[in-house]
Parts: structure tokens; C-alpha cells; sequence
């Protein structure tokens, strides 16, 4: 097989391989340059990974799902009277890979309690399908709904504080029944729920479905919500959804959750960013390597061209030293991060961030991930900018004039 | 079931009186054969009328200052109600006009009416001790309670009965119970909320009773958060003209303007 000038690709192979080898000591600090950058970035980039999952996760267990059906006009103005019923059967056009559903009427109501007064969203859940969102593994301090027929309530840990109240006690919701008419009653706290963000706790407080439907005299829905098995198909669930509830609106989460899904968004973008910030970098000490290594073999490269070899071999040969040292230093790289990932794996602790992370909607635990996607296009992307770093090498290469080098 | 409206009893009384909706019980009871219920319905009938002119001073007393307003209301029936600020030059004009459980308030200032969200029933009606609620509740209220007659003396004259109120578990009433101090002649002397481990919270009492406008009943009124001495409102009747000619116009938005 030959290459680039007639040349055996094995022989360029050979001469590039003991070109690095000349000069051990100056390639190793390369290479572990290049190893630290690849490790740093493939580090920070599963840290990304991990925030943007989590982001994507806990605006889709906010009570959002993947999609929401919905009365078209319900953003616009959510209340009991944009609700819609819901026929027996309409599950059977849910698609195969869906993973949960949950129909709920979810409602501005203002609570309150002997002391205070709050507004909040009133949601009626059927507690059996919930494990959908984050009240279905969220920690209740008393006792969880029993059924979509139980009228007593779930509040949030920060509310039930606020409102200086306690498992047992009793509080009044007002909100507006299917007829625009106030509706107000008392309901009696079940339990005590916390959330891993802390502003869910204020936001919703649950009862019982068909309990809340009783007291706003309506068999309406507001919403049903559905997880997916496979967020990749989220596309294409949508549009058989929106295909056969014709009068609704099928909403994807990045809709219901724009803030949420920007910033799942932007962190992609970052990883970008950073990968050529950090490489973009490193480049400079490449080519610099590169040309030093051009200009201590001006005699032998002259030489060389004297006695045959043709100047597309000579950039080969570049290309090839330039490429092979990426290549191990991104190996190596990677290898590093891995082995450091093994270490946070599991999930870093970062509650003493709390308050500051609830408010970009992340857990106080977060879990990085190892992307075998993101290796392979860090991989690519190495090597592709390998091959521009020599670019400029291999033209001093050629511009060698075979008789002012071998007269030095 | 005759109505007594009280998610806030008591501060509704008063607030209807505001509003100016007293009539007069003509009658004292005639045995001792009284029961929570009578007495009940009979403070009902005393805050009773068609419709009501009134003029009233309202006092609101905090830590660090207070204030004196004076106001007019008139009333029909028990679903209607205007009220306008008179005094001082600041709140002159200020009014709320109540429909049934709906409720309006008109500033000047900004010489818009606003319809009152459900939110905002629970805030303070111009800056006072009382509530919004307290202003719109209707009558229906009475089904939400268990009444007892806990205690009953004998004071000047009058048997002086105590109340328990207990509201059911789903009525829409904050308190955990109310009790309700009544004279056997229907005269509120006072009403305590207390929260549902028993605490009382706030405290409704009647300053004077006295007759005005032909009928005797609690002229003065002071309302009080338990745990906040220095912060009270005070409201006395001025004059008062029961079954007075309203006309229907007087509860329109187009009125609570000030047209």
C-alpha cells in the first residue's frame, strides 16, 4: 500500500513513529498537556451531561412529563372552566413506548390557614399514577393520598411552614368552581411532602381527583401528562398524540418549561465552547512542536528531498507525527477521565449549594455522565484539528530547499 | 336553617353593621328557655333591616401611629352594600361596593374599580384589622358550625350567655372554634378565634352598647390580633337610619365611582 508520494504508508508510519521518539522528554510534557486538556474537558463535559439530564429530568417530574395534553386556551389563562373530559378508552392512543400517564386538574387557589394566606397550585391527582412525577418517590411526613377519592391534602414542607401549620390541622382553599363560581372548603392535611426543589413545596399542593372534581362539579380534566420510555422519540409521540386528540393541544415539555429547556440548550452549546477554548489552546503548543521538529531536521529533510522523496511525503510524514501525538495524548486523555470519573460516579453532594441550585431547577445532588458520544466526538475532534495544527509545519516541510539545507 | 354568616362571625357582624344592615329585636326573650340556636338567629335578626344609611368612625391604631377615618354605607338586604371613605382628604372617595359574595373597591387615585380576586378577599380592607372576608360573606355560614351553649351568668340585669362555635371538617373557616359572647337581648359583647389547637388569635369586643337610630345594639367595636396588643381598629357608629330609602342605583360601579 502506498500513500501520499508513492511512499509506503508503513514506512511513513515507521518515520514519523521515530521521529517522537528523538525526543522523549520534549513529546512526554506535550502529551500529558494534551492528556490533562482532554481529561479536563471530557470531565467538565460529563458535569454538563449531568446537569443538563438533571435540568431536563426535574422540569419533566415538575409535574410536566415529555408531553402534556391540554385545553389549547389553558396556558393562556389555567382555571377548572378550560378543562376537557376525558373519553374510556383514549389510552389506546398512547404509543407503545410510554412509560406513564396521569390525568390531573391543576388550578390557582389561594390556601389559607389561620395565620396566613398563600397562593399556590391546587392539583387533583389520582396518587396511583403519579409515579410519574416527583410525588410518586417524594418523602411524606404523615400519610400519602389514599385514592383519587380522598378529599384531604399533601402540602409542601416550605408552605406548611408558611403557613404555620401541621399534619391533622385543617386549611381552607378558595378557588373557582366549573361555573365561575368561588368555591371554598376545608380540607384536612394529610401529610407533609418534601421536594428536591424547593419551590415545588410551595407551588402545588395535592388531593384526591375525583374529590376535587366533586367540589368544582365538573368530570373534567385539565391535563394529562406522559412520560416516555424514549426521550429520542419524543418527536414523533407528540405528533401521533396531537393526531388523535384533535380539539386539544399536545405540548412537549420545552414548551411547557422554556426556561428549562434553554438551559438544557445552552449547556450543549458549552460543551462546544469549551472544547475549542481548551483545544484551540493546546493547537499552539502543537504546531510549535511541530515547526521545532521541521527545523532540527532541515539537513536530513533536505536530504531526503535530494534523494527522491516527494514533497506530498514529506507533508504526510508531518501529518502523520502531528496526528499519532493527538491521537496517544487523547487516548491517554481519556483514560484519565475515566479513571477520575469513576470517582464522582456516583453523584456529587453539593447541598451546601442548595438554595443557589433550586433556583436553576438542579438537584442538590447531581450525577455526571459518561457519554460514549461525547468521547467519540472529542476523539474526532481532536484529531481533526491534529491536521490543521500541521498545516503549518508541513509548509515549512516542503518550502525546504534540498540545497540550502544540505550546504548548512 | 335561619342564617348567622360567620366564617369570621363576629368581625362580620360588625362588618354588616358597618354596612349598616342593624334591625331591631323587639322583643327580649321571654323564658329561660333558650337554646344556642335562638340566640343565634336572634343576634341575626338584631343586625337585620331592608335598608340602612349609616355614618361611621373608624380608628386604626399600630405601634407607631393611628389614624381616624370616617365613612358612609348604605345597605339593602343582606347582598348589598356601598361603602365610601369620607375622611381624611387622602382616603376621601376610597370605596367598596359588595354584590352578594362579590366585591369591588374603587381608588381615585388610579380612578379605576377593581374587581376583587379571591385572592385578595383575605387582605386587609383598608389597612384595618378587617378583612375583605369579613366584609362579602354572606348568610349561609350558619350550616358550616356546631353551636353549644357553654356557660351562662347573670350580669346588670341581663343573662350573659357564652357560645362555642365548632366549624364542621370541610367548612371553609380557618379557625379551629369561635366563641361568641351574647346578651339575652341579642347584644354582641364579644367574639374570640381562636386557632385549631385552641390558641385564641384574634379577638372581636364590644367597646359600648347604646341605642342610635332607634335600636339598641353594639355602637363600638374594637378588633384585635391576640398577639399584637398595640395593633387594633375601632369602629363607631355616628348616626344611623334604618330602613332608610336606597335606591337601586346606589349598588352599581357606575355609583361606586361617586356619581
Amino acid at each position: 500500500m502506498t500513500l501520499a508520494g508513492g511512499m509506503p504508508a508503513r514506512l511513513l508510519l515507521q518515520l514519523s513513529w521515530r521521529n517522537i521518539w528523538r525526543h522523549r522528554r520534549r513529546n512526554a510534557i506535550l502529551l500529558s498537556a494534551i492528556a490533562v486538556a482532554v481529561a479536563g474537558v471530557m470531565l467538565l463535559n460529563t458535569m454538563m451531561r449531568g446537569m443538563q439530564q438533571d435540568m431536563m429530568n426535574t422540569a419533566i417530574e415538575n409535574l410536566t412529563g415529555h408531553a402534556k395534553i391540554l385545553e389549547p386556551s389553558y396556558l393562556d389563562d389555567p382555571g377548572i372552566e378550560r378543562g376537557f373530559a376525558v373519553d374510556d378508552g383514549w389510552q389506546r392512543a398512547l404509543p407503545d413506548h410510554v412509560q406513564g400517564w396521569a390525568s390531573r386538574i391543576r388550578i390557582p387557589a389561594v390556601v389559607m390557614s389561620e395565620r396566613e394566606t398563600r397562593g399556590i397550585q391546587l392539583v387533583g391527582v389520582d396518587p396511583a399514577l403519579e409515579s410519574i412525577s416527583f410525588l410518586g418517590d417524594a418523602d411524606v411526613q404523615g400519610e400519602r393520598l389514599s385514592g383519587p377519592d380522598d378529599a384531604r391534602i399533601l402540602v409542601g414542607a416550605l408552605l406548611a411552614e408558611a403557613l404555620d401549620t401541621a399534619t391533622g390541622r385543617r386549611l381552607v382553599l378558595v378557588t373557582q368552581g366549573a361555573d365561575g363560581r368561588t368555591r371554598e372548603a376545608g380540607f384536612r392535611i394529610a401529610g407533609i411532602y418534601r421536594a428536591e426543589i424547593a419551590g415545588l413545596e410551595r407551588a402545588f399542593v395535592f388531593t384526591g381527583l375525583t374529590a376535587l372534581q366533586r367540589l368544582l362539579d365538573t368530570d373534567n380534566v385539565t391535563e394529562i401528562s406522559i412520560r416516555l420510555d424514549d426521550e429520542d422519540r419524543e418527536t414523533s409521540t407528540i405528533e401521533a398524540l396531537a393526531g388523535s386528540f384533535e380539539n386539544l393541544s399536545v405540548v412537549s415539555w420545552r414548551q411547557l418549561e422554556p426556561q428549562a429547556a434553554a438551559m438544557v440548550e445552552v449547556s450543549g452549546v458549552t460543551i462546544y465552547i469549551l472544547f475549542v477554548i481548551v483545544m484551540g489552546a493546546l493547537i499552539f503548543g502543537l504546531v510549535n512542536t511541530l515547526v521545532t521538529a521541521v527545523m532540527e531536521r532541515l539537513q536530513e529533510l533536505g536530504m531526503l528531498r535530494a534523494i527522491g522523496m516527494r514533497p506530498r511525503a514529506v507533508v504526510a510524514q508531518v501529518v502523520v507525527e502531528s496526528s499519532v501525538i493527538m491521537a496517544i495524548g487523547v487516548a491517554a486523555g481519556l483514560a484519565l477521565a475515566r479513571a477520575v470519573f469513576a470517582f464522582v460516579a456516583d453523584g456529587i453532594d453539593l447541598t451546601a449549594f442548595d438554595d443557589s441550585l433550586a433556583s436553576f431547577g438542579m438537584r442538590p445532588t447531581f450525577v455526571p455522565v459518561f457519554d460514549i458520544r461525547d468521547v467519540v466526538l472529542i476523539a474526532v475532534l481532536s484529531l481533526a484539528l491534529s491536521v490543521l495544527a500541521s498545516f503549518y509545519p508541513a509548509r515549512r516541510a516542503v518550502k525546504i530547499k534540498p540545497l540550502e539545507a544540505l550546504r548548512r | 336553617m335561619r342564617q348567622y354568616r360567620t366564617v369570621r362571625g363576629h368581625q362580620q357582624r360588625v362588618a354588616r353593621r358597618v354596612l349598616g344592615t342593624v334591625a331591631v329585636a323587639c322583643t327580649l326573650p321571654a323564658s329561660a328557655e333558650v337554646s344556642a340556636q335562638s340566640l343565634i338567629e336572634g343576634a341575626l335578626d338584631l343586625t337585620r333591616g331592608t335598608s340602612s344609611y349609616t355614618e361611621l368612625s373608624m380608628t386604626i391604631h399600630r405601634p407607631s401611629w393611628e389614624r381616624t377615618l370616617s365613612l358612609v354605607a348604605w345597605t339593602r338586604g343582606r347582598e348589598d352594600a356601598l361603602i365610601r371613605f369620607t375622611a381624611p382628604p387622602k382616603d376621601a372617595g376610597t370605596a367598596t361596593l359588595k354584590k352578594g359574595e362579590r366585591m369591588w373597591t374603587y381608588a381615585p387615585k388610579i380612578g379605576r374599580e377593581i374587581r376583587l380576586p379571591s385572592s385578595m378577599m383575605s387582605q386587609q380592607w383598608a389597612g384595618s384589622d378587617f378583612s375583605y372576608n369579613d366584609l362579602s360573606r354572606t348568610d349561609n355560614y350558619l350550616r358550616y358550625y356546631d353551636f353549644e351553649i357553654v356557660h351562662a351568668e347573670h350580669r346588670d340585669g341581663h343573662t350573659i350567655y357564652t357560645l362555642d362555635m365548632v366549624p364542621h371538617d370541610d367548612a371553609p373557616v380557618v379557625w379551629g372554634k369561635e366563641t361568641l359572647v351574647l346578651r339575652d337581648d341579642y347584644v354582641t359583647l364579644s367574639q374570640t378565634f381562636y386557632d385549631q389547637e385552641l390558641e385564641p388569635v384574634k379577638r372581636m369586643e364590644t367597646l359600648t352598647v347604646g341605642e342610635l337610630g332607634g335600636r339598641t345594639f353594639a355602637l363600638a367595636m374594637r378588633m384585635q390580633t391576640v398577639d399584637k396588643p398595640d395593633s387594633w381598629t375601632e369602629i363607631r357608629y355616628v348616626a344611623a337610619d334604618f330602613d332608610a330609602v336606597v335606591d337601586d342605583s346606589r349598588f352599581t360601579t357606575f355609583a361606586l365611582r361617586g356619581r
